[in-house]
């Protein structure tokens, strides 16, 4: 299977051209959504936390992975002047995979009208650069797919998770990439990652880092919604149950590695297979982490909410009756009534993924975008906790 | 027909793929969707929800997709409910206020101590 994309100089590929905004901090991000507005393909990635790199390290980091995924044509990295995370620490970093990359400081502009219109220039220079560039046949094996649940259901373990799974293994199969997440909701399932693991030391470090997301979010005296009310209600018991169910799409492959976001790194995976990774299990936030990983689409398996990530465009599949509406790409329905098999809608899928790499949108692509939220874990209670990464 | 599925030959429970009433039988099917065996129900099974297949005792370990999924905090009997009144995690348990919730909403009853 081909598609046509956009060959990028850092020897990517990316199936869109997203002329990328980076608001370092929150405070320049009216100037950074006055700038987009003139630009049809603009998105905003801003750093809402603080203007401080101290202790957002990790958001940092994502802000210089966002920019280099391979759906990003170029960017313009914007402050407003007064914090200490400076845009051509991320430009630089940005620019080294060949990408043109701009900076704009809005103090030293002076004024924030000035800043829009100045910005406004530097942008029409990227997005001449973006629309220069022609489309070119590759083979599918050069996708990276995400895998992602949100609003788990029964249908979710019975058709959406295993079709999405069987898809993940003939992709794999192909020579492409899957990267899988959510570590919170793969424990109890420890025995079956374990066995999949390329090696005892990825066993290793996937328990590590399993364990470590389970001290970070059970902090005693502090709830943890593992499973909402309205998993329960739909009929998922335990944990245990959830994370069976959920472990379903990320196929039977073996797990080359599993990637690391943290304040020190990314791993961006380079050898073809099956990932798993540090991806959240907070849907805005594993839209962006995705980005961060590389990767040109998300398969969502769901569920309720519908949204799509503007840089990383989402595929939904479903296979519950009560949620097919329009916003869904792939109906898994059939798998449930029993007239249709995983094998079969797992071939839907991937064509599916081809026709999206082509150009064609999602059902939600440019109507239902999320927050690109930038997650990070709390480096303070990291700290407190003792959790370091994996070297 | 009340169709319900298991995902593994060793599961325990099976889902209900419909509403399923108390005194009806649930007829259950394997992944490649042939006809197993039925079982009567002996309490309404709503959609989503599982089947106990055989009686499991207290302390038993509950399978699903072929896996642990939990343990049996109750005794069940074949045909019952499966569900939080009657299977806890064994990693991360719900949260006591958030069971009495679901049990409300499902209009389950506790279970008395055994």
């Amino acid at each position: 299977m081909k598609f046509h994309g956009y060959a990028r100089p850092d020897g990517t590929v990316g199936i869109r051209n997203k002329l990328l905004i980076i608001a370092v901090d929150e405070c320049c991000e009216g100037i950074a959504r006055n700038i987009a507005k003139k630009f049809e393909d603009a998105v905003v990635l801003t750093n809402w936390y603080t203007c401080m790199l101290g202790g957002n390290e990790e958001t940092f980091n994502q802000m210089i992975a966002v920019g280099k995924n391979p759906n990003v044509a170029g960017a313009l990295v914007i402050a407003m002047g007064c914090g200490s995370i400076l845009p051509q620490q991320v430009a630089d970093e940005v620019a080294k995979t060949g990408k043109p990359v701009d900076t704009l400081v809005c103090q030293e502009v002076g004024g924030t009208r000035k800043s829009i219109s100045v910005g406004i220039e530097k942008m029409n220079a990227i997005k001449a650069y973006a629309d220069g560039l022609e489309k070119e046949e590759f083979p599918l094996s050069r996708i990276v797919v995400g895998v992602k649940c949100g609003g788990s259901d029964t249908s979710s373990g019975i058709a959406s998770n295993p079709s999405v799974g069987e898809a993940v293994d003939k992709l794999v199969g192909m020579g492409a990439i899957a990267i899988g997440g959510e570590l919170f909701e793969l424990q109890g399932c420890q025995h079956v990652l374990n066995q999949r693991a390329s090696s005892p030391e990825v066993a290793q470090k996937i328990n590590k880092l399993i364990d470590n997301e389970r001290i970070r979010w059970s902090v005693e005296g502090t709830d943890v919604e593992t499973m909402s009310i309205g998993n329960s209600v739909g009929g998922l018991t335990t944990i245990e149950e959830k994370s069976m169910g959920a472990l379903h799409k990320t196929g039977s492959c073996e797990i080359v590695d599993i990637l690391q976001i943290n304040k020190d790194f990314i791993d961006i995976p380079k050898e073809p297979g099956f990932y798993l990774s540090e991806v959240t299990m907070l849907c805005g936030g594993a839209g962006v982490n995705f980005a961060s990983l590389g990767a040109h689409v998300i398969l969502w398996t769901s569920g309720a909410a519908g949204f799509n990530n503007s840089i990383v465009p989402v595929i939904r599949v479903s296979g519950n009756k009560d949620l097919i509406n329009d916003d869904i790409d792939v109906d898994a329905t059939g798998i449930m009534d029993g007239i249709e098999s995983v094998d079969e809608v797992s071939d839907k899928i991937i064509a599916k993924i081809a026709e999206v790499a082509n150009g064609s949108h999602t059902q939600l692509e440019g109507i239902g975008d999320s927050t690109l939220t930038l997650y990070q874990k709390d480096q303070r209670l990291e700290q407190v906790l003792k959790l370091n990464c994996v070297r | 027909m009340n169709r319900f599925v298991i995902m593994d030959e060793k599961d325990m429970v099976a889902t209900a793929l419909v509403d399923c009433k108390k005194g009806e039988m649930a007829d259950v099917h394997d992944n490649k969707n042939v006809h197993l065996l039925s079982v009567l129900a002996l309490e309404d099974i709503r959609y989503g929800n599982k089947i106990a297949l055989n009686d499991i005792a207290k302390g038993e370990r509950v399978i699903k997709y072929g896996a642990v999924i939990g343990e049996c905090t109750h005794g069940i009997k074949k045909g019952e409910l499966v569900h939080v009144h009657n299977v806890k995690s064994l990693t991360v348990d719900i949260p006591p206020a958030f069971k009495a919730e679901i049990m409300r909403q499902m209009n389950i009853k506790a279970r008395e101590e055994e």
